[in-house]
């Protein structure tokens, strides 16, 4: 936006005299994604825990291609600083650990990092993935990592952001669209979380020729319940990365469905997801475009009751909109050529189908069971080079966190470790990175975009 | 043109047929509702920007959008064009203003359809509009004399001289009235004599109402509206449309428009056998073949040929909406096709009574020789395949945007079923009809 | 800073009344107040009547200028107040930016705040900022603005200028646009009128010829947020929902009168700006999509 002055002062006045008033921790300003914005906004620091680590040379290499000042050493001065200037990125290889000793390598990188670590800053642990590994100790030392990780991150101040990634053995050359995920601002929301990459055997897929500033060009997606809120962030966000866009939602709210259709040079396509014939109309659709690529499952209802309250076609009604549809979809999709190989199939799931919401067991139960369907599914896709991946939003600011009561929407904005609700735009970050072709080794994968908010549970 | 009767009508030499890509229209709204205050030109640029929505033409240059709308404002001249610079179609798309009553988007449908045959252009947007509650209020003929006199006056005493012409009842407005100026008519008191010339049972119409309104309801539950309607301010259905009307339910309204001239026959025409005044708009996406098929675009049925025609209901002593029943025949004749010929057919219900007297005439042995020359009658239709989405009675029937609605109803129709031929009738204010068919 | 939360929107004809009896006392600090109104819901009958007036037409979407008509009776209650620094009648509007990161939605219901801030001298008088927010349910600010008024010989209260902490403005709008108009306004002797019904915005600047003349204008001036909502609703459809559109007003517009308007598509936006059929600027415009 041009008028940072503007913005600026509306924050700083305004914004300022609201969460005064009620008592709050001031609220980070968090640094969000923008076409031709660098992978970094500084130096970083890139250690490794153990002399076996197996991925730090790939991060190395994607960094100094890019320019970045990287230094091995936690307490390197950086940018002509000193050995406290802030830094953009503290990243440790993890991976290699063979036992519970070698940790103290990790915290002995680890907090020079967290001292320096710049607003928005990234640390980034990598791990092996614990199930690989049959003896106690070395499973123990993997699976260590993730506590640490996850408190790590209630630490984090600035909106810096603190995850882990497993990578698979010999996956290691199958990270790039992950480490650019997690080092740059389109994970601006992702805070304390765990991913696993190439732990879905068989995969293919390549990185090189990316155009990483339009990764889903000449790429088609389906986005359902795209007229508002994450479904039209996810319509927009996939558009600028490069894709054509097909925008989905009931005929009701068919005029919000184009006007969000027309704002991305998209088609719109009013369908109710529940119909027997959605997935053919679908396809049809998609014939258009000559086939279909990313397909993102973002429809979803709730009728909030009480269990004791609750009736059967209320419940229908959200298991009908928000888990089968989802399955009679995804069962077309698998069995047709207009779904391409290469496909990618992105599901959106929600706190509440992890951590559980009073009032919401419907809505639970439905958004646990597309986890459920993501595990299942992605073995079954890796002969189509296809994927399939949850993200499960946290509290977002939409129309459908509007009908949450006041107290409970208060609490859920403040308990992120970023004491503020993400925006539809963090979650759609995520969907498009799960979007891209490059992200291949990414699959059965869920990944919550919350900062590490715990509604519930 | 070589015509054959022996061949169906694709021996009809154009170079090509048109298609009928998809289209796109807002609920219709009763008058004084919904729409109460938006003009024409909102209404046809929230048609318009459904229709590229829904074919992802945002920014695209399309050969010609060809509207219109009966009730325009003067400021109005050249309501398409300003309809398309405000919507998300490329600002460098060309348009122009067609206006033929009832018939007028039939009109600008045929009208985009031969360009496309001629080849003069690839794709075009024929579509109408009109509101009855934003209408156009017209000064009263006196006020018009004295203001044009003012405006002619050289000098300020010569504007104050004609302005004392002014008299208080001149100051009263004109707000169009759905009224024949040549016999001082209505539309109902004419068919109202229509429907007692040809004896119109009220039960006939009522049943016709009954199931426009039956069939309708359908069609919206079963999704069939889903890809041609897209919701405008709040509302995401036609609100005209009583899902449990009945024939019983029908019976039991007062009628209220009087044959003049039959004091003895009863009057049958009710306001739910009636048409209602209604705002809307409504827009067809039309191609060549070759246009479709580069997007990946369907096409839904192919425009085939149509028929316009006129009969003289002033002096000739024909109703004033029969004008069809002349054209049909003409039509079929030159396409070598009969009136059983058809698998659906699509007819305007201005008034229930309107088609059912039609449909008499074309079974009358009498009528079909002495008007149409004709030594055998044309026959009946099969009722079963008649407006079986519903109709006008049922959608209401924003005069110029009807035939709008009714092109793609049709073409979904054949596209549904695959295959096959459909009838499209409108009749239209003057004495006048327009006629076309469809086939996919 | 002190937050007032009203009841319903005050009634500006009775505000301009009140400003225009009352002996006022001139504090010569802004008050430390931020006034409230939640649950105001937008009304469809009366956006379609604002977009008749300003030439939007009517479809789902709010215009962009038309959250500023929920806005201005808060400001007007805040400047009426006896001890508001500068007296309201005869303000003149100088600058307005909008940021809107959605368009605001008929029926939904919204929290609109106002508050004043940089109080300031100006070359002529002194000036003031009312910075509106429009919250949605989430607490999520869909729409701001800043609108900076001034008036003619008002003294500048001691130390309030750029030195004093209060940060100084941005530099203005500065469009590029061609030297043939694209559009020649014809501004309505009524729309002062016409603007002022639907917006409650009855400043007689606007409305009586005889007032105008006595706040120093040559005549009978159309409002300032007329001419940037007409403005936009001549680049309707052709920019994105979020944006931000920053506008200043210089010669101000005489009803009636005619004027050329001026646009130009720039990277990332559009350019614009209202000439006098003397070549004076009446208007500088910047849209920048977010």
């Amino acid at each position: 936006m041009s008028n940072d002055w503007y913005s600026d002062f509306v924050n700083s006045s305004f914004g300022k005299s609201i969460a005064g008033s009620v008592g709050l921790p001031p609220v980070p300003r968090l640094r969000r994604y923008e076409p031709g914005q660098p992978l970094l906004s500084g130096p970083a620091l890139l250690g490794t825990a153990t002399a076996d680590g197996r991925v730090a040379k790939v991060v190395r290499s994607l960094l100094t291609d890019l320019g970045i000042e990287v230094h091995d050493d936690p307490n390197a001065p950086v940018g002509g600083g000193s050995s406290s200037s802030k830094v953009a990125a503290g990243i440790v290889d993890a991976t290699g650990l063979s036992g519970p000793m070698d940790l103290a390598e990790v915290q002995a990188f680890l907090t020079p990092v967290m001292r320096r670590i710049g607003p928005s800053g990234r640390v980034l642990v990598i791990g092996d993935v614990p199930a690989e590994a049959a003896a106690p100790a070395v499973r123990a030392a993997r699976r260590a990592l993730e506590g640490l990780v996850r408190s790590a991150a209630k630490e984090a101040r600035y909106g810096a952001t603190v995850n882990l990634v497993h990578v698979a053995d010999g996956a290691e050359n199958d990270v790039e669209s992950t480490l650019r995920f997690f080092l740059s601002s389109r994970s601006a929301f992702v805070h304390g979380q765990r991913l696993d990459v190439g732990t879905v055997p068989g995969f293919s897929g390549s990185s090189q020729h990316v155009d990483w500033d339009k990764p889903l060009a000449g790429r088609t997606a389906v986005v359902t319940g795209a007229s508002s809120g994450i479904g039209a962030a996810a319509a927009a966000t996939l558009r600028r990365d490069g894709a054509t866009v097909i925008c989905v939602d009931v005929p009701a709210s068919g005029d919000a469905l184009a006007r969000t259709a027309n704002d991305i040079g998209g088609s719109a396509l009013q369908l109710d997801i529940t119909a027997d014939h959605a997935a053919d109309t679908l396809l049809e659709h998609a014939r258009r475009h000559g086939g279909l690529d990313v397909v993102v499952h973002n429809a979803g209802i709730t009728r909030d009751k009480l269990l004791a309250n609750q009736d059967r076609d209320r419940w229908n009604s959200v298991i009908a909109v928000n888990l089968e549809s989802q399955l009679k979809i995804n069962d077309a999709l698998l069995s047709s050529d207009v779904f391409h190989r290469g496909g990618r199939i992105v599901t959106v799931s929600s706190m509440a189908g992890i951590a559980g919401n009073r009032g919401q067991t419907s809505y639970g139960a439905s958004k646990a069971g597309v986890i459920g369907m993501v595990d299942a599914t992605a073995p079954l896709l890796v002969e189509k080079d296809a994927t399939i991946n949850a993200v499960a939003p946290g509290f977002i600011e939409t129309d459908m966190t509007k009908a949450m009561p006041v107290g409970t929407r208060e609490a859920g904005r403040r308990l992120s470790s970023m004491t503020q609700g993400g925006l539809p735009v963090d979650v759609a970050e995520t969907i498009a990175w799960f979007a891209q072709g490059a992200s291949y080794a990414v699959n059965g994968q869920f990944l919550r975009v919350d900062c590490q908010n715990y509604l519930g549970a | 043109m070589a015509t054959t009767s022996s061949s169906a009508s694709s021996s009809r030499s154009l170079p090509r047929r048109a298609a009928i890509v998809g289209a796109n229209r807002i609920p219709f709204a009763r008058s004084n509702g919904a729409y109460a205050r938006a003009s024409n030109q909102d209404m046809l640029t929230a048609a318009l920007d459904g229709l590229v929505a829904r074919f992802g033409m945002a920014g695209e240059h399309v050969g010609e959008v060809v509207s219109g709308a009966v009730l325009k404002k003067s400021s109005d001249f050249n309501l398409t064009r300003e309809a398309v610079l405000g919507s998300r179609l490329a600002a460098a798309t060309p348009t122009y203003d067609v206006q033929q009553a009832c018939g007028t988007s039939l009109q600008t449908t045929l009208l985009i359809a031969n360009k496309i045959a001629l080849g003069q252009i690839e794709v075009g947007i024929a579509a109408g509009v009109d509101t009855t509650s934003d209408a156009p209020i017209e000064v009263n003929e006196g006020l018009r004399s004295v203001l044009l006199a003012a405006n002619r006056a050289k000098s300020t005493a010569g504007i104050l001289k004609a302005l004392s012409g002014l008299r208080p009842g001149q100051i009263v407005p004109e707000i169009p009235a759905n009224r024949e100026p040549r016999t001082g008519m209505s539309m109902g008191e004419h068919a109202a004599q229509t429907a007692a010339a040809w004896q119109i049972s009220r039960r006939a119409q009522d049943e016709i109402a009954a199931a426009s309104h039956q069939n309708l309801a359908k069609a919206y539950d079963r999704g069939f509206f889903d890809d041609l309607v897209t919701p405008y301010l709040g509302l995401t259905k036609d609100n005209n449309l009583r899902a449990d009307s009945t024939v019983e339910g029908l019976a039991k309204l007062k009628p209220v428009f009087k044959p003049a001239g039959y004091p003895d026959t009863e009057a049958t025409m009710t306001a739910a056998n009636s048409t209602p005044l209604t705002d809307g708009a409504a827009t067809v996406l039309l191609a060549s073949d070759e246009w479709a098929a580069e997007r990946g675009l369907p096409v839904l049925a192919h425009f085939v040929d149509a028929e316009t025609s006129a009969v003289d209901y002033v002096h000739g002593g024909e109703g004033l909406l029969m004008a069809p029943a002349y054209a049909v025949p003409r039509m079929l004749e030159r396409n070598g096709l009969t009136l059983q010929d058809f698998d659906f057919y699509e007819f305007h219900e201005a008034f229930a009574s309107t088609i059912l007297a039609t449909f008499a005439a074309w079974e009358d042995p009498i009528f079909c020789k002495e008007k149409l020359g004709r030594d055998e009658p044309l026959g009946s239709i099969d009722r079963s395949k008649l407006n079986v989405v519903g109709s006008s009675l049922a959608t209401g029937h924003p005069f110029a945007a009807t035939g709008a609605r009714i092109v793609p109803t049709l073409a979904k129709l054949l596209h549904e079923k695959g295959s096959g031929r459909g009838l499209i009738s409108i009749c239209a204010a003057g004495g006048q009809g327009v006629v076309a068919i469809l086939e996919a | 800073m002190a937050v007032e939360t009203l009841d319903g929107p005050p009634t500006l004809g009775l505000l301009y009344g009140r400003a225009l009896l009352t002996a006022r006392s001139g504090g010569a600090t802004l008050p430390d107040r931020r006034l409230d109104l939640p649950g105001v819901r937008i009304d469809a009958d009366a956006v379609a009547d604002y977009a008749h007036v300003c030439g939007f037409g009517v479809g789902g979407v709010v215009p962009p200028t038309y959250p500023h008509m929920l806005a201005f009776p808060l400001q007007m209650r805040l400047m009426t107040d006896r001890e508001f620094p500068l007296p309201a009648p005869g303000m003149v509007h100088l600058r307005n930016v909008i940021t809107q990161a959605r368009p605001p939605e008929v029926g939904e219901p919204l929290r609109v705040a106002v508050h004043a801030d940089r109080l300031a001298a100006h070359p002529k008088g002194a000036q003031v900022d009312l910075v509106t927010a429009v919250v949605d349910q989430d607490d999520a600010e869909i729409w701001g603005s800043r609108s900076t008024y001034f008036v003619r010989g008002a003294p500048a209260p001691e130390g309030a200028d750029g030195a004093d902490g209060v940060p100084a403005a941005p530099p203005e709008p500065d469009p590029h646009v061609g030297r043939l108009p694209h559009a020649i306004w014809t501004v309505p002797g009524d729309i002062g009128r016409r603007y002022a019904a639907v917006s409650g915005d009855v400043n007689p600047i606007h409305v009586n010829g005889l007032a105008a003349k006595a706040f120093g204008m040559p005549g009978v001036i159309a409002h300032g947020m007329w001419t940037k909502a007409r403005a936009l609703a001549a680049l309707a459809g052709r920019h994105g929902p979020a944006f931000t559109v920053d506008v200043v007003f210089r010669a101000p517009v005489r009803a009636p009168s005619k004027a050329y308007f001026h646009t130009a598509a720039v990277d990332g936006g559009w350019d614009a700006k209202l000439v006098s059929t003397k070549g004076k600027d009446h208007l500088l415009l910047t849209l920048r999509d977010a």
